[in-house]
């Protein structure tokens, strides 16, 4: 039935929200985390990749995660002389973090995890009224 | 629930046996031809009872802290969706049999 695939794809899409903001949760966590060594690299932000996945029994593309990637742009450096982490000139690397882009990619995440719920919603509702017509 | 559908279903039968002995009484020994009113409920129960027994072991898992809540969530819809079939279906046969129990020969 269309109606219950349907609901299997939302969970899919479920799934990879909720790995996005786990990913999220992470970088959020790490924004601080410098190399153990001196003048190492520090924490390096990572990013979901999804794509497209036709199930061959219902024929019905959900979602897939892909990998999780690191996010290639430059790290910070803050002048910070005191910290184990600094290199020869007392520069620290800082993780390639930010909070303003998380913030938005965590709303973006829960919008679309939202959005996911309703698809649920709304194919469960329509096979309980369909349902109905028994009764 | 499904004692219930089960005795009225056959009690169905047996009023279809009584009713047309010979090509009903065979149809509803082969549940393979799809004739048998009784074999279609006894499927429908079985796929519920399937789905509810994965249900309970997704819920059970996640009470264990090792589930994932998405498939309790998927699980718990699908066992939902088939005991209300059931159920409906079972209700809708119910009332044919006492309509056909009130009927006057």
């Amino acid at each position: 039935m269309d109606l219950k695939t349907s609901i299997a794809v939302s969970a899919s899409g479920l799934r990879a929200q909720s790995l996005r903001m786990r990913v999220i949760a992470e970088n959020l966590a790490n924004a601080d985390s410098v190399s153990r060594t001196a003048g190492g690299d520090p924490y390096r932000r990572r990013l979901p990749t999804f794509s497209s996945e036709v199930d061959r029994q219902t024929g019905a593309a959900g979602v897939r995660i892909d990998s999780i990637q690191s996010d290639k742009s430059a790290f910070q450096r803050v002048y910070q002389p005191g910290s184990p982490a600094a290199d020869a000139a007392g520069y620290v690397k800082k993780p390639n973090v930010n909070g303003l882009v998380e913030g938005a990619d965590m709303k973006a995440a829960q919008r679309s995890y939202e959005a996911n719920l309703s698809a649920i919603e709304a194919a469960k509702s329509l096979t309980m009224r369909t349902i109905d017509l028994l009764k | 629930m499904s004692i219930g559908a089960l005795d009225a279903t056959s009690a169905y039968g047996r009023v279809l046996g009584v009713t047309k002995p010979s090509p009903l009484a065979e149809t509803d020994n082969s549940p393979d031809m799809g004739g048998g009113f009784g074999g279609m409920i006894e499927k429908l129960v079985t796929d519920a009872a399937t789905s509810m027994r994965s249900a309970e072991s997704a819920s059970a898992k996640q009470v264990a802290g090792k589930g994932d809540l998405i498939d309790v969530v998927t699980a718990m819809g699908a066992a939902e969706t088939a005991l209300d079939t059931v159920v409906a279906v079972r209700d809708r046969m119910v009332s044919a049999y006492s309509e056909i129990m009130r009927m006057q020969i």
